[in-house]
């Protein structure tokens, strides 16, 4: 069944494969000209400093985004990069592939597109397609260098998520079937992100104000809680090399609707930097039950989380 | 070197990172690097590569709580005419954080060390908009031969 959202899927693709095969075709011409050309990347930050991808697209670690600027450019400059990630639970999968451009360490946009499927349950064979539109800002602060200070470096972030459907699931088409009051919704964000060098130690705390059912999958809004609220998220990270961290992470979600018994989600993760160009995350992931009520399937939504990114 | 091995832990990162045997041995694998790195090896060029480790040294070990007194200018005087961006800056940092590990300290007391440097890149990169922003600072045509 071909859903109206998803009719130019092949096309959607094939547009993020020249983009990003456009961005590495322009980084590899320009590799021998000298590096002050302002339109070179610099790649000037340090490893593990410019982050990873998290779930949604956007600069951080797993679940929870930073407020460090996606990518290896500096102040002066830009970085890039594309990201793959397969989280894979006990009953359902998502998919997401996406691409992030950073800019002057200051402003990040990225688009990112899920597709999560049920793998058991009674819902065995639902497809829900998402695409997120992301942008980020740093307000303040400098999450690495200032390291006589205790302050942390702080950004605000928007994500607009599109659920584009319902496939696969007889008479079930959109996610307000299921009791959301809208197919799409905007999460606003406030991060705050610090490295504390002489302990190796990262820590991020993210606040979010959001109606997103199951990070949107299940659409926004529902019977029990129509609006957004602030839900509270945090990374924490060891840095055991230069190019090796290790952490974990605690996502809250709201409890909008009675057909799906929400809970907070949380990893343990392990990121490494394998390259400027190359960064690997893998996580053990729990989501909690996701609608429960309906699968009949109280247990919590546990298993893998992987994600590659690459990029400049 | 007395502290090493024993279980009274050390009274300060200097002590911990093994003394002065072990900077000075960071500080000579320092200037192996940076003269052999196309990303900066050019705000070295006119460099007395002999004082600039003395120097150098000097730094590491006041900063870390060693028994030195740094004789050099001061870091703002010293770069002033450099026009180092972020990207030079962060490329010296993480050729430190190699020649610490070649000298065998341990990442978590790397970490300290880069700790207690990292506020100056204040002093050192030039400010946004200051000379040498957008053109490369002088030295930068030269090319440096290869040191041994």
């Amino acid at each position: 069944m071909l859903m109206p959202g998803r009719r130019n899927h092949p096309i959607r693709r094939t547009f993020f494969i020249i983009w990003v095969a456009a961005l590495v075709g322009v980084r590899a011409a320009s590799a021998s000209a000298p590096f002050e050309n302002p339109a070179i990347p610099d790649e000037g930050k340090l490893p593990l400093t410019a982050g990873f991808t998290d779930i949604d697209g956007a600069g951080g670690a797993g679940l929870v985004p930073w407020a460090i600027i996606t990518g290896y450019g500096t102040e002066d400059s830009y970085g890039a990069n594309a990201h793959y990630t397969l989280v894979s639970l006990s009953d359902f999968r998502l998919r997401s592939y996406g691409v992030a451009v950073g800019a002057l360490d200051r402003v990040e946009a990225s688009v990112t597109q899920d597709q999560f499927s049920a793998t058991g349950t009674a819902l065995s064979g639902l497809t829900v397609e998402q695409r997120i539109y992301g942008l980020k800002v740093r307000l303040t602060g400098d999450a690495v260098y200032d390291q006589d200070s205790w302050a942390p470096q702080t950004a605000v972030g928007v994500e607009y998520k599109r659920n584009s459907g319902i496939s696969d699931v007889p008479g079930v088409v959109d996610p307000r079937q299921l009791g959301a009051v809208a197919d799409s919704g905007s999460d606003f964000y406030l991060s705050a992100t610090k490295v504390y060098l002489a302990q190796s130690l990262l820590l991020d705390v993210t606040l979010r104000y959001t109606n997103a059912n199951e990070l949107g999958l299940v659409g926004f809004g529902g019977d029990l809680r129509r609006d957004r609220s602030v839900r509270f998220e945090s990374s924490v990270a060891y840095l055991l090399s230069r190019t090796v961290a290790v952490g974990a992470e605690y996502r809250d979600k709201p409890h909008n609707l009675s057909v799906d018994d929400e809970r907070g989600a949380w990893d343990a993760f392990v990121a490494w930097t394998a390259s400027r160009h190359v960064s690997v995350v893998a996580a053990f992931v729990s989501l909690g039950s996701i609608l429960s009520p309906v699968t009949h399937d109280t247990s919590d939504q546990n298993g893998a989380y992987l994600s590659l990114q690459v990029g400049f | 070197m007395f502290c090493a091995g024993a279980p009274a832990s050390p009274a300060t990162l200097f002590d911990a990172m093994g003394g002065e045997p072990v900077l000075r041995t960071a500080v000579d694998r320092f200037a192996e690097i940076v003269v052999a790195d196309d990303r900066i090896n050019f705000t070295f060029a006119e460099a007395d590569m002999g004082k600039f480790k003395e120097l150098l040294f000097e730094q590491l070990c006041n900063i870390s709580g060693g028994p030195c007194r740094y004789t050099g200018r001061d870091m703002r005087t010293a770069h002033a005419k450099l026009g180092i961006n972020t990207a030079e800056f962060n490329a010296l940092a993480e050729d430190l954080y190699i020649a610490l590990g070649k000298a065998g300290v341990p990442y978590r007391l790397q970490n300290k060390l880069v700790a207690r440097l990292a506020p100056m890149k204040r002093d050192i990169v030039k400010p946004p908009g200051a000379p040498g922003a957008s053109f490369p600072a002088e030295p930068k045509t030269e090319s440096q031969p290869p040191t041994p």
